[in-house]
């Protein structure tokens, strides 16, 4: 075990080093995630997400402006994670959305066919 | 000074280590994502209608299952359950996009064709009408040629009849045949037989064979013979008599050649006397064949 102190701070440079390397590396997937998340974000807005998943839509900003803050801090491991949950978040309120108009549609065809088959039967 | 080192890189090594052992290998999160998927899995529309949002939802399961097996943090877990969690709610909910979907095309289907069977019954409907407007003309019209065509068909058959019933009292004058209810009655009196028999007399026999004559001009008419006889001697013996006499003029008829099956017979006995048993004139009154003649087809009411 010969060794020594100027040894030992060498590793824990590389270390520092090896983890400064890491985290600026997180800088740009983290804006592209960020940038993702709010484009998914705008298309579910664009889908009446808010007015037929009103809590995946608030969940969704919510986390995207925590996601925009952890970016602002240089935090973007929580960004990235943020951006992902917010995006999740935003598909589940689009797809929503979409299911509950169609099935709207297939009622309203539904209550059609059902007036004209009262109209077919009823005696003439 | 080289312990001074050791000991913090150490305890750093330790703590990375223990954050990794202690990490739980489920978390409530997960364990509800596993369900969640589970469910997913059983559904028979989302391996029709989602199956490539499924692939995805199982490899986020995954990602999370991997990160519970790894002892990773609970908040890892956590984090990579709620990803899958997410994408398994999208899943479900592009299913039941897509069944709604495939419910309106097949509804759209099936109002086409209800709005096609609407028209194809009104026309129907409309011909239907036309027929039967058609129909009741022509109906209307074959009454009123059958009702003429009846009404012709009655008068030649009265006529007919009259004539033929004009012809019959004409044939049977001669016989002093009786109009009664029952149709017409001819009497073969006492004195055509022999006294207490049954033999017709050669006037008997003659009077029998004017009725032949008649009934063989008329095949639609049978007769039946009905004998009676007075109260004079026992029941027995009276009821035997008017049978026989009955029978004697049944057995002339038929040797004059009339079917069998048109003349039937019966005797009475001394049942329904014409006039009193009192005198001798009367008595013979009351020993009698009558004849009652069919109508045209052939029925005779009984007595």
């Amino acid at each position: 075990m010969q060794m020594n102190s100027k040894q030992w701070f060498a590793v824990m440079c590389t270390v520092a080093m090896a983890i400064t390397v890491g985290c600026s590396s997180l800088k740009t997937p983290a804006t592209a995630d960020v940038a993702v998340s709010n484009a998914a974000v705008a298309n579910a807005a664009g889908a009446d997400g808010m007015e037929y998943a009103p809590a995946e839509m608030n969940s969704a900003r919510e986390k995207m402006a925590l996601a925009n803050k952890a970016l602002a801090d240089k935090d973007y491991k929580l960004a990235s994670n943020l951006a992902n949950q917010a995006e999740a978040d935003a598909k589940l309120a689009q797809s929503k959305a979409n299911s509950a108009k169609a099935k709207a549609a297939a009622n309203a065809l539904q209550d059609d066919i059902r007036v004209l088959r009262d109209e077919l039967n009823r005696p003439q | 000074m080289k312990k001074t080192f050791i000991t913090p890189s150490l305890l750093v090594i330790a703590a990375l280590l223990g954050a990794c052992s202690s990490a739980p290998t489920s978390t409530s999160l997960l364990e509800q994502t596993r369900s969640d998927y589970r469910v997913a899995q059983s559904n028979p529309k989302i391996s029709s209608y989602a199956a490539g949002e499924m692939a995805q939802a199982g490899e986020a399961m995954t990602k999370a299952n991997r990160a519970a097996e790894k002892k990773d943090s609970a908040k890892e877990v956590d984090r990579l359950s709620y990803l899958a969690k997410q994408q398994i709610a999208v899943t479900q909910e592009v299913a039941k996009r897509k069944s709604a979907e495939a419910d309106v095309a097949d509804a759209g289907k099936e109002r086409d064709q209800i709005r096609l069977d609407q028209r194809t019954r009104e026309a129907d409907q409309a011909k239907r009408s036309a027929q039967i407007a058609q129909g009741d003309a022509e109906q209307a019209k074959r009454d009123a040629q059958i009702a003429q065509s009846d009404a012709a068909q009655a008068q030649r058959e009265s006529l007919e009849a009259q004539m033929r019933n004009a012809d019959l009292e004409a044939q049977l004058a001669e016989l002093a045949a009786v109009k009664t209810e029952r149709g017409l009655v001819i009497t073969f009196g006492d004195v055509l037989f022999g006294t207490d028999q049954a033999r017709l007399t050669p006037d008997g026999l003659r009077t029998a064979q004017k009725l032949a004559d008649v009934l063989q001009k008329n095949p639609q008419r049978s007769v039946l013979i009905e004998g009676f006889t007075d109260s004079t001697g026992s029941a027995a013996y009276n009821q035997e008599l008017s049978e026989r006499r009955a029978g004697a003029v049944q057995n002339a008829l038929q040797e004059m050649g009339v079917a069998r099956d048109r003349v039937g017979m019966r005797g009475y006995g001394e049942a329904y006397p014409v006039a009193g048993n009192d005198t001798g004139s009367n008595r013979q009154l009351n020993r009698r064949v009558e004849i009652v003649l069919s109508n045209d087809g052939g029925k005779i009411m009984q007595r």
